[in-house]
């Protein structure tokens, strides 16, 4: 799909500007991403099942784009990947208690989550209605959002049950 | 194997969980898994936690 100059330069400063919004974050101590020795540990063992799903995520994709053709844009076939690692990642570290760091709250969590999942998803399902998502058999980039929507709402899911259980937990 | 003098000098200060975790720098769930065995500290965290109970590594952590 051919883009214009403007179109590609737009989406070069919209990811410049949330780069900058989110280092800005950080410099200002807004966002604060500090773990302690047992979180670090877990996140490092969540890292490495995150990065084997994506090279198998990957090779399924490269096999699967050779055995039945092109079925997906190479960009929805990327996020496919990075879907499945980040919520293996994201999962890992939730069971692990080490996906918040010191300073976030649940709740806060918990609403942003939130949050992003409906935004995507809303847009998502308005893409598929459009009709945007699905092109000659081939999925899109319209379908970006979705995935990003249910990854985020599984990410969610994942979280307020293992929120449920430890608090369960601790209550007996 | 469960740290029981942990939890018995934490509960002797009348210190919960949270406090404990927030005095050593750590998360409430950190210090959990210490007392339940599930996490071996480094000798780093074993002595902020010694230095928050005033007690000694014998008396926490030696078996």
């Amino acid at each position: 799909m051919e883009h214009s100059l403007g179109y590609i330069f737009g989406l070069l400063v919209g990811i410049l500007v949330g780069v900058g919004i989110v280092a800005l974050l950080f410099k200002l101590k807004v966002m604060d991403l500090t773990f302690d020795e047992r979180q670090e540990r877990a996140r490092g063992q969540a890292y490495k099942y995150g990065f084997w799903t994506l090279l198998t995520c990957l090779l399924l994709y490269g096999f699967s784009d050779q055995i039945f053709g092109r079925w997906c844009d190479v960009l929805v076939g990327a996020i496919l990947c990075i879907a499945a690692a980040l919520m293996v990642f994201a999962s890992v570290c939730i069971v692990k208690d080490a996906y918040l760091s010191l300073k976030e709250k649940p709740r806060t969590v918990m609403t942003l989550l939130a949050v992003v999942s409906a935004l995507n998803l809303a847009i998502g399902v308005m893409n598929w209605k459009g009709g945007r998502v699905v092109q000659d058999g081939v999925l899109t980039y319209a379908a970006v959002n979705g995935i990003c929507g249910v990854i985020t709402l599984t990410i969610l899911v994942v979280y307020v049950v293992n929120y449920l259980l430890a608090k369960r937990e601790a209550g007996e | 194997m469960k740290n029981l003098r942990l939890k018995s000098a934490r509960a002797a200060l009348d210190m919960s969980q949270q406090q404990l975790a927030d005095a050593v720098g750590v998360s409430r769930q950190t210090i959990n898994a210490i007392e339940k065995g599930d996490y071996n500290p480094t000798i780093k965290l074993c002595l902020a936690i010694c230095k928050a109970l005033n007690k000694t590594l014998d008396e926490l952590f030696w078996e």
